[in-house]
């Protein structure tokens, strides 16, 4: 492993079938992209390497690949993760009323409550918005979230939300630095519950 | 493969000498010097989407490559970028993170610090 490797992180990626969350992972070039991108099947998960400050940081990023749909999600999933991602669609408001849930869940089974995260409202390039900008704004700053909106053919947002997410775990140092002594294949059993210090603030990046 | 070509890709360590990429798009998969030159021999499926991996019909009728240059690599965080399949049996194949082209390599979930990536399937840069 590289000797500049500030640390690994698993990041998770939730939300509503449908809503864009495997499209967020994919570099969109002409030929790749494909809009009908129904089939979530087949990936499990991810390693990126991504770098922020100058310290490249490697990500472990679970997609629920199509599981939410049978709300099979299982604690497991969950554990030890860093950093979500919560995915609406903003030409569908039942996504968006669904974030509760989201949220009801991650509260059930994450480990830590300092977790970072994010709103990501998808699909921007779209005709038919429901959501307002503003909603999801309002909704990511009562709850403590980053926010962007972004769409499959703006990657460069999708790029720049997730090194805000990696800075963001970065600069609350109880999510990762009892990490990089541990640091391997092992993805879940990490330590459990840490009290306080919940991130708190929000941003927009577009 | 060509002892000539090896030569040009594997440095005297047994390390690849070159950055490892997609052949497709160009994603990083493994950099220079991460990984060690391996001989196994492993089938994989014939590259495609992802929407077709692990379908019907990929095990039995053997639309697929033996190959046997790999590079291995022990710890999945050695990758810069790299994606894994859902289970097929007991294994996870490798594709692109970036643009999800695969199978570029093999996994077992018996052996978890093996982890290979065929040398015919992705570019050396």
């Amino acid at each position: 492993m590289d000797e500049d490797v500030l640390t690994t992180l698993k990041i998770l990626i939730i939300g509503e079938s449908g809503v864009g969350k495997s499209s967020l992972l994919l570099r969109f070039t002409d030929d790749t992209f494909d809009p009908e991108l129904a089939a979530t099947i087949g990936v499990d998960f991810k390693v990126k390497t991504i770098s922020v400050d100058g310290n490249k940081a490697k990500l472990a990023i679970w997609d629920t690949a199509g599981q939410e749909r049978f709300r099979t999600l299982t604690p497991s999933y969950y554990r030890g993760a860093q950093g979500v991602i919560l995915v609406y669609d903003v030409t569908r408001r039942d996504t968006f009323a669904k974030l509760d849930n989201w949220l009801n869940e991650l509260e059930t089974y994450c480990t830590r409550n300092d977790l970072v995260k994010m709103l990501v409202g998808n699909k921007i390039d779209k005709e038919n918005r429901e959501m307002d900008r503003n909603e999801g704004l309002k909704f990511a700053r009562k709850h403590s979230m980053l926010f962007i909106e972004a769409s499959a053919k703006t990657c460069d947002g999708v790029q720049c939300a997730f090194e805000e997410l990696v800075e963001k775990i970065i600069q609350t140092p109880g999510l990762w630095e009892s990490e990089t002594s541990s640091r391997g294949v092992r993805l879940t059993d990490q330590e459990a519950g840490r009290s306080g210090g919940s991130c708190g603030g929000y941003c927009s990046l577009v | 493969m060509e002892a000539s070509d090896r030569s040009a890709l594997v440095s005297e360590d047994g390390k690849n000498s070159k950055s490892v990429q997609c052949g497709r798009c160009g994603s990083t998969v493994l950099s220079a010097g991460a990984a060690q030159f391996a001989e196994r021999q492993l089938f994989l499926p014939s590259m495609q989407k992802k929407t077709s991996l692990g379908g019907a019909g990929h095990k039995g009728d053997g639309d697929g490559d033996l190959l046997t240059d790999h590079w291995l690599v022990e710890d999945m965080y050695t990758f810069e970028n790299v994606g894994f399949t859902k289970d097929v049996g007991n294994i996870k194949y490798l594709i692109c993170a970036d643009c999800e082209i695969g199978p570029i390599g093999w996994h077992c979930l018996e052996d978890k610090k093996s982890f290979y990536v065929a040398l015919d399937r992705v570019k050396h840069v």
